[in-house]
């Protein structure tokens, strides 16, 4: 035991080692000179994201189209006035929606929260859907109704 | 029990089952440590600075054992590390799953189209523990580079 004990020590030590050597070598992870959130989808331009103060003001300036990416079930339970549903997984059969909305309007995708990714993930998807200016409300739906601001919920 | 411990080519296909399929999950982390940052914070279990060392660290971990399981060499010390790290894993997504977290595993892929994680996770993780358990506590030596140099040494002795 004691010899597996050493050896997983040297392991660990080599390994972190190698992980800080090479993060910082190409200023990635740890030592990314800016931060790379959220993936920069192929020449597009990648969404940023954006506080619940800034999501509110585009919300109230209506220039924003805000994206619920939560499944429909939790849709219909609450969501942001006015918001569309894209539950991330039908992205594909529910883009449709999109349609009649340029690529150059200002969308704002959002879920749950913190613990949720799908807004991420959806917003990278609208952006290599050719869409010029993704935000991503990350706090997402569990702020905006701890701020107690416009919500609609659907039959 | 004893007899398949004792197995050098049950244990040896076990490392070379284990070894590559350490090196693979690791490759993805490795590239983009950035997204396995997010996949780590998103567990929720951890302060805000420690999903970025994690992911300095950890994915170099992940190869470096996956290397020795599969060559044989720190045999002893690697298993041991994959088995603790697959025991956190396990723990780690056990409690996601009991939260109801929506997230992705962020175990083999960093995409984010990746399918969420379920309760299969949880057992295939727990078969890859007794796995690599059964690597630690196997007697077999033969297929080893660690054996291979030790041959090699007391054969320059010999002569």
């Amino acid at each position: 035991m004691q010899r597996a004990l050493r050896e997983a020590a040297v392991l660990l030590l080599v390994a972190a080692a190698l992980g800080f050597i090479y993060t910082a070598a190409t200023e990635k992870g740890l030592f990314a000179r800016r931060s790379t959130l959220p993936p920069r989808a192929a020449g597009l331009l990648a969404p940023v994201m954006v506080t619940r103060d800034q999501a509110q003001l585009y919300f109230e300036s209506r220039r924003a189209v805000f994206i619920d990416a939560r499944h429909e079930f939790d849709y219909k339970l609450g969501h942001i006035r006015g918001a569309v549903n894209i539950p991330l997984r039908m992205y594909e059969t529910k883009k449709a929606v999109l349609d009649t909305i340029p690529k150059n309007w200002l969308l704002v995708a959002y879920c749950d929260g913190a613990e949720c990714n799908s807004s991420i993930e959806l917003s990278v998807k609208l952006a290599k859907d050719g869409y010029t200016d993704v935000k991503i409300f990350f706090d997402g739906w569990r702020e905006w109704t701890a701020a107690n601001l416009p919500s609609d919920k659907s039959p | 029990m004893k007899n398949l411990l004792a197995n050098p080519q049950l244990v040896l296909v076990s490392r070379v089952f284990i070894g590559l399929m350490f090196i693979i999950s690791s490759l993805d982390k490795i590239v983009d440590p950035s997204a396995f940052s997010r996949s780590v914070a998103n567990y929720g279990l951890l302060l805000s600075w420690m999903p970025a060392i994690i992911a300095t660290v950890l994915p170099w971990v992940e190869l470096l054992c996956g290397f020795a399981v599969l060559f044989g060499v720190f045999l002893r010390g690697s298993s041991l590390l994959l088995s603790a790290m697959l025991a956190v894993f396990t723990l780690a997504v056990m409690s996601a799953l009991l939260r109801g977290l929506d997230i992705s595993c962020g175990c083999f892929t960093q995409d984010p189209t990746a399918g969420r994680m379920n309760w299969m996770k949880v057992l295939q993780n727990a078969s890859l523990f007794a796995l690599t358990m059964f690597i630690y506590f196997s007697q077999a030596t033969r297929f080893t580079l660690s054996e291979y140099l030790m041959k090699s040494v007391n054969d320059h002795h010999d002569s």
